[in-house]
């Protein structure tokens, strides 16, 4: 019987390192899942984290005119009122990022310019997200749920996953050294 | 990959999902329902655990809870409102509409699928190790307590939106990145002339 045919075809180098890129990405983000997730994280870096978001929403949101009152992680516009918890923060999409560019060959100042300038981006845009929150919270509330929950979280997570795409697609071809190179010619 | 043509397919893609999204999702959660239902059940004896999905939630009903007392719902819109994502996601080739697109779309969706299927085991699961006191206690030790309200936490704050991305990573690429030490093409030595 030949056996042969039961044998899958060997992957490419390019599906085996697709394939390495999410294993790696995989674990990594459990890591770092298993990092913010832990009380001490939580509580001296996550909460004064969002605390800071807050203070910021509040800032934009009474520039705009609204009457924000921020307290913590609370914001409170009117008789309406959000607490920004983990999911809200950007955070989760920091980590999606931060496990992404970890996982990619690049070298490792690339990999830290295009963290910090992702997570900035990041935090710019889920700023939006939560001011316009809160402002559709107060003028608009049937609109509320679905724009928190799909919409809004949606859109994040995918502007970091463009970020992301963005950031690889124009990662530096590092040569390989030819022989020459190598003997320090 | 990501020029302005990518960028306005993603858009038009991600609204269409939405509006997809908001039609169809009361029928989508009535095919996650019975399928975490029967793993949940797999794992109890007697198998009393019976989820229902009317709309908006999961209402989660036992044989043995008295009729008349309060039954939990989950909410259903975190669970599987990444569908959003991993179609948007497909939208990003510049012919989403070609034929082998569209079978690894839905290959993507069923993945996606037992995605949802698992972590709503995973949530039931952990309502029922960490919210009812007592019986929590006397029903999961502490190692199952971690494992399914883990479980479930991981997938609320990172896997949920991770696990469209990774799909789409898996089948919705047409050309993966190239790695830059792998990527370069290494010169051709010329041959020394004698």
């Amino acid at each position: 019987m030949n056996w042969k045919i039961f044998r899958r075809p060997a992957a490419n180098p390019a599906q085996r390192r697709s394939v390495g890129f999410l294993a790696r990405f995989m674990v990594l983000l459990v890591v770092f899942y298993l990092i913010v997730a832990s009380r001490p994280v939580n509580d001296y870096v996550i909460v004064p984290f969002t605390t800071g978001i807050a203070a910021a929403s509040g800032v934009v949101l009474r520039a705009i005119g609204e009457p924000a009152i921020v307290a913590g992680t609370e914001i409170r516009s009117g008789t309406f009122g959000v607490n920004i918890e983990n999911g809200c923060n950007g955070v989760e999409t920091a980590l999606l990022l931060a496990a992404a560019v970890l996982a990619f060959p690049a070298g490792w100042r690339q990999r830290l310019f295009g963290f910090l300038l992702g997570f900035a981006a990041i935090q710019v845009v889920n700023l939006i997200r939560v001011v316009s929150l809160v402002w559709i919270g107060r003028h608009r509330p049937a609109l509320f749920d679905s724009s928190h929950t799909v919409i809004w979280q949606s859109a994040v997570v995918l502007f970091g996953v463009l970020l992301f795409l963005l950031w690889a697609s124009r990662q530096t071809r590092r040569p390989v050294p030819t022989p020459e190179e190598k003997a320090g010619r | 990959m990501l020029d302005r043509g990518a960028a306005i397919r993603l858009i038009v893609g991600f609204v269409l999902a939405l509006a997809f999204w908001f039609l169809f999702s009361t029928i989508y959660e009535g095919a996650v329902a019975p399928a975490a239902e029967f793993l949940i059940r797999l794992g109890e004896s007697p198998a009393v655990t019976r989820l229902e999905a009317p709309g908006k939630e999961f209402l989660l009903r036992r044989s043995d809870i008295p009729p008349g007392a309060k039954q939990p719902g989950l909410p259903s819109a975190d669970l599987h409102f990444n569908f959003v994502l991993l179609a948007a996601l497909f939208a990003l080739h510049p012919k989403p509409w070609r034929t082998d697109r569209v079978v690894k779309l839905i290959l993507a969706m069923l993945c996606l699928y037992a995605v949802h299927v698992v972590f709503l085991v995973f949530e039931v699961e952990s309502l029922y190790a960490t919210r009812f006191a007592e019986w929590s206690m006397a029903h999961y030790g502490t190692v199952a307590r971690n494992f399914w309200a883990g479980g479930f936490h991981f997938y609320q704050i990172a896997g949920r939106f991770a696990a469209p991305f990774a799909i789409w990573w898996l089948f919705g690429r047409d050309t993966p990145a190239e790695a830059p030490q792998t990527a370069a093409v290494r010169p051709k030595r010329r041959k020394r002339k004698n």
